[in-house]
């Protein structure tokens, strides 16, 4: 009898199916995102150099784009040049896009966590607490609340903080990054508004997932058996009601996360963040198509892999998930 | 228990490895960090379409490569030209040849030296490939370099205003041929200036650092990073929180109250700039000369001049401001209003529906007085469809002629050959309104070659009011240059001609902001 | 054959009784006759430029102030809210056709069609809302029916889920299974069955969903990508305030407390109608309320 392998484990399976589920997902992405420069009226090479163009360095950028080859062929070789990081050069200035945005990431990583830093901060107090108190008038001040922060258009508020801790009070520099390790306070001080705005808004959401979390796992048996052994309320809450609804909070985290990450177009925008999302702004208003196709597809691609990630960790603590 | 602590120390795991790689700074950059390390940060408005200084226009890149190269001769703080490259110059007795000493021992930042052969490689590329600012070099005959140490032009007719075509700005650089066979030049431009080029990030900065070699002596500050950012508010706030040291993204709206401001050093100097209209003269209606003045009549020109400027700015209907030895008082326009228009368009026989206005975001004055237009030209009947784009792309759209009309500034002109030659002569490099009259063809020509200062004025006022009087331009304001910066950067001026120079610039001693 | 009569009554009982979905409501009717009256309600034109009176504040003569132009805000914000309405009634409306067809689509016939339309579904799934709308606008340029195309693409996948969900809810009923064996035409069955099931949610999300279309837009023309000036737009609105946010904070407050408000409306709106309509969130209502 063979001993049982990696491969024959339940976790590893299920891993190696989201895996190829995903993938097939991307590859959808990838079709949509490369039908993008086709679908261009015009022509983007022409459109791209503008008043650069001179025969030379036109036919020098569609070579270099590929644009030249039959469609098929160009498709391959895009997925096949991303499947090893290579995602063409820009139609600006000739970089390497992928080196582009590599140079992006850390900056929007570190919005996207920190903005989550601070909706945890916001929700998981609110939204536990709310859910104790469900049906009471606390429980409905929260409830609206949370609704007020989902109403908010990001940018409006962005724009207020601005005005209030930056331009009048002179607290808070008004836009900029500061890598952590170059210079810990002025990164600090830097993120400070840009984190709020998006986690007051990614807090409002939360606070309902938490809550009804939390409600859902107060509602299930262990919890009342827990107390018909005797044990306080209070310990009850603690200890079993908010441990268990950490599951789920986790899974909700990371859609969040994910959910951030693509949303903070507008925020950096508003902040001058040197991140991903204002690169995919500024491509879009140059109609800097390979900048584009890439940074959609890497979102994208961070997209899945959050949820994936989610979805694993779920299972590794879910058995009943990993048989479905 | 066994589940939450697993789950707990992946968590901890992924979390230290995402702050790891969130924290790192993007290696790559050339950082010069905030001014105690003897960088300068300066903000602009736009990102340069380009950095080749023949073939750009772009105000944009000029900032930048006014601190990349030099010409033969440059503008002194009075705009007097004065020795740069070149040393010492003869004109012969008939005026027909320049001969021009350079100085000795000048590099490029590559290291090679500067030759003759490198100024007159630069001249004939202009005039052979009929670049950007080719029309200042229509009298050019032939330039050559009979030593590496001389170089030689000779024209077909008197230039009064040689030193100006050569140096007024960088658009006549001096370039090394092999940045420009390389192709190069166009993102990574080899000068002799004070600072050479260290790498540009796309939507973010430009970075240059000091030349220890350079031939008026090193500059005393270690680098420039230009950075992007189109938003006056965000940049003025950056300045006062220190994030930068310098910009002329400054919100007019806000001068008055800066004035008073003793964080920031303020500049308001009268400019050679001017903003202007133009009408495609290649579609119809535009073409006819009544149906542009009636537009002309119907801009509400001090609303557009309060909007834009907060009356930093002086109206102006022609284009060279007052103050300048050149300046002729005209304003036709004053009087009259939609009446007039009104008149005029009944008279034409011509009833015009839309009008297509090209702005950029690049320069937010533009899409404010599109505003006001579209509210002045409502009562004609005028739905003006405003189409706002980036600056490359407007750039585009008015070399292929793509509007009804436009809106947009010419900066650091000083010599009048500058403010009107090229726009409004017939075969001139800029007239994207493709305007043509042969009686202002023959003027703008005559002034380029008329050495008699009285005779010389004459031409250029005729020339200047038949422009307006035909409406090849609506001209608008003279904006004033408004730079704001660090008052701890001390030698640093600004320029009537809007040119930034941070050569002369340094800290003042007791260290940064 | 089913209780939905009596099930419509107190609905609106249910409905009326809550303050806040009350409250909603009637916020949402007057945004709705400002939808439709904007022009005749706003006591100037949008475009009145008057730069001497630039950057009042709110008086008698301007309720809400004028601009960096001397435009009066108040009638600005009114036109502003009809653009938005209406790109957001038009991109919900796009979405839920297409959305609820091929939802029920897949979920009636079930089988590879059923898997090969979630996938797509799940494609746009992977595509955040703006990402998308940004990558529509770089095809189609800016302005208004990009985006309207934008909007509708983006919320198709989640109608197209909500149809499918509430439409495998009720294929496996019995009186669906008994009209199926007994030969009745599909159509018939879909609209006498299944559509009338799937309307509680589809309401809900219906809501929902013009309260994130109203955000979307907004963002989109905040960024220069929607609607162009000089037609109004409250995103753009917030955007020209920028410079003056301390010279004139109306010009940056008013807009974005109007975006503020009427996406709370549908929201809260949104919720309300979800404790009534839904069934099973009902349900769980009604127990609770019970248990207590």
């Amino acid at each position: 009898m063979a001993a049982p392998t990696v491969l024959t484990h339940p976790i590893a399976r299920f891993v190696v199916r989201r895996l190829a589920y995903s993938a097939v997902v991307l590859l959808g992405v990838a079709v949509v995102v490369f039908a993008l420069v086709h679908l261009v009226p015009g022509d983007p090479v022409r459109i791209a150099l503008g008043t650069r163009y001179t025969p030379e360095a036109y036919e020098a950028l569609r070579s270099a784009s590929g644009l030249d080859r039959p469609i098929v062929s160009q498709f391959f070789g895009f997925v096949g040049s991303a499947a090893t990081g290579d995602l063409g050069v820009s139609f600006r200035n000739g970089d390497p896009v992928t080196v582009t945005l590599m140079e992006r990431l850390p900056a929007t990583l570190s919005l996207g966590l920190a903005g989550m830093v601070i909706a945890l901060l916001i929700a998981v107090p609110a939204g536990i607490y709310s859910a104790l108190r469900e049906g009471r008038a606390s429980d409905a001040v929260i409830r609206i609340s949370s609704q007020f922060g989902v109403s908010v258009p990001d940018f409006w508020m962005a724009i207020l903080l601005v005005g209030l801790f930056s331009t009048t009070l002179g607290w808070l520099p008004t836009s900029g990054y500061r890598p952590l390790f170059d210079d810990p306070v002025g990164w600090l001080r830097h993120i400070v508004l840009p984190a709020v705005t998006v986690g007051l808004v990614a807090g409002a959401i939360m606070t309902r997932y938490v809550r009804s979390a939390v409600l859902e796992v107060a509602s299930m048996g262990y919890v009342r058996t827990a107390r018909s052994k005797g044990l306080s309320p209070r310990v009850v809450t603690f200890r079993h009601t908010v441990r268990n609804a950490l599951v789920p909070i986790l899974t909700i985290t990371g859609i969040q996360l994910a959910t951030i990450l693509s949303g903070v177009i507008v925020v950096e925008v508003v902040f001058a963040w040197p991140g991903l999302g204002r690169l995919v702004f500024n491509a879009v208003a140059a109609r800097d198509y390979p900048l584009i196709q890439g940074a959609v597809l890497l979102i994208a691609a961070l997209f899945l892999l959050i949820n994936l990630i989610v979805d694993v960790l779920y299972a590794v603590v879910d058995p009943r998930i990993r048989l479905a | 228990m066994h589940m939450t602590r697993t789950a707990a120390s992946t968590a901890l795991v992924v979390l230290a490895l995402v702050v790891a790689l969130t924290g790192c700074s993007t290696g790559q950059r050339v950082d010069l960090g905030d001014g105690a390390e003897g960088g300068v940060i300066a903000a602009i408005a736009g990102e340069p379409d380009q950095l080749d200084p023949h073939k750009t226009s772009a105000y944009f890149s000029f900032e930048v490569l006014e601190n990349i190269f030099d010409t033969l001769v440059e503008p002194a703080e009075n705009l007097q030209m004065r020795p740069a490259l070149a040393e010492s110059w003869e004109v012969s007795d008939d005026e027909l040849t320049w001969t021009f000493r350079l100085r000795p021992g000048v590099t490029f930042h590559d290291g090679s030296p500067l030759t003759a052969e490198d100024v007159a490689f630069s001249y004939n590329r202009i005039i052979d490939e009929e670049l950007t600012n080719v029309d200042k070099f229509s009298a050019v005959t032939s330039v050559e370099a009979p030593d590496p140490a001389t170089v030689v032009i000779r024209v077909d007719r008197p230039v009064p205003n040689m030193l100006t075509n050569l140096g007024g700005f960088k658009g006549m650089a001096i370039v090394s041929r092999r940045n420009v066979e390389s192709g190069e030049i166009a993102t990574h431009p080899i000068g002799t200036g004070p600072f050479a080029f260290a790498n540009q990030r796309s939507g973010d900065s430009i970075t240059l650092v000091a030349n220890p070699d350079y031939w008026d002596g090193a500059p005393d500050i270690s680098g420039v990073r230009f950075r992007f950012i189109s938003e006056p508010s965000t940049a003025l706030s950056a300045l006062q929180a220190g994030e930068i040291d310098w910009t002329d993204s400054v919100p007019p709206q806000r001068v008055q109250q800066l004035r008073n401001d003793e964080s920031i050093t303020l500049a308001v100097e009268p400019s050679n700039d001017y903003w202007y209209l133009a009408l495609n003269e290649a579609r119809e209606p535009w073409n006819d000369v009544r149906v542009r003045q009636a537009i002309a009549y119907a801009i509400d020109r001090d609303a557009i001049v309060q909007a834009t400027s907060y009356g930093t700015a002086a109206k102006n209907q022609l284009a060279i401001p007052e103050g300048n030895p050149w300046y002729v008082p005209y304003d036709r326009y004053a009087e009259g209003g939609l009446d007039k228009a009104r008149q005029l368009l009944d008279e034409a026989g011509v009833s015009p529906r839309n009008l297509d206005m090209l702005v950029t975001t690049d320069y937010p004055e533009t899409v404010t007085a599109a505003q006001i237009v579209a509210d002045n030209l409502a009562p004609l009947g005028i739905t003006v469809n405003i189409r706002t784009v980036d600056f490359a792309t407007w750039l585009d759209e008015q070399n292929k002629g793509n509007f009804d009309m436009l809106m947009m500034g010419w900066l650091g002109n000083i010599d009048p050959d500058d403010f009107y030659y090229a726009q409004h002569h017939t075969d001139g490099t800029s007239n994207a309104q493709k305007f043509s009259d042969p009686e202002v063809d023959r003027l703008l020509d005559a002034g380029r070659v008329e050495t008699d200062r009285q005779a010389r004025f004459d031409d250029y006022r005729r020339a200047a009011t038949m422009i307006a009087d035909q409406v090849s331009y609506i001209f608008l304001y003279n904006p004033s240059v408004i730079q704001a910066w660090n008052p701890a950067l001390q030698g640093y001026q600004a320029r009537r001609d809007g040119a930034v120079r941070f050569r002369d610039a340094h800290w003042a001693q007791d260290g940064d902001a | 054959m089913t209780t939905r009569d009596d099930t419509r009554i107190s609905s609106w009982k249910l409905l009326a009784r809550n303050p806040v979905t009350l409250v909603s409501a009637l916020v949402l009717a007057a945004v709705a006759v400002v939808a439709v009256f904007a022009q005749a309600l706003a006591p100037y034109g949008i475009n009145d430029v008057d730069v001497p009176n630039a950057l009042q504040a709110p008086s008698l003569t301007h309720w809400l102030g004028t601009d960096e132009l001397g435009r009066d805000v108040l009638s600005r914000v009114l036109v502003a809210v009809q653009a938005s309405m209406r790109i957001a009634v038009t991109s919900v409306a796009l979405a839920l056709v297409v959305g609820v067809a091929i939802g029920v689509l897949a979920g009636y016939r079930g089988g590879w069609l059923d898997t090969v339309l979630m996938r797509v579904v799940d494609v746009m799934f992977a595509f955040p809302v703006l990402l998308l709308a940004l990558a529509v606008v770089a095809i189609l340029g800016p302005g208004v029916t990009t985006t309207i195309l934008a909007i509708g693409i983006v919320y198709t996948p989640i109608f197209a889920r909500v149809g499918r969900a509430s439409t495998l809810g009720v294929r496996t009923e019995p009186y669906v299974r008994m009209s199926q064996a007994m030969g009745t035409g599909d159509g018939y069955i879909l609209r006498r069955h299944i559509l009338p099931n799937i309307s509680g949610p589809l309401i809900v999300q219906t809501s929902l969903s013009l309260a994130f279309a109203i955000l979307s837009e907004a963002a989109l023309s905040f960024l220069g990508l929607g609607i162009q000036p000089p037609q109004p737009s409250l995103g753009r609105m917030i955007f020209d305030s920028q410079g003056f946010v301390t010279m004139a904070w109306w010009m940056a407050v008013f807009p974005g407390a109007a975006i503020f408000v009427i996406v709370l409306a549908f929201n809260l709106f949104g919720d309300g109608l979800r404790d009534v309509l839904d069934p099973k969130q009902r349900t769980t209502v009604e127990a609770r309320r019970r248990e207590r």
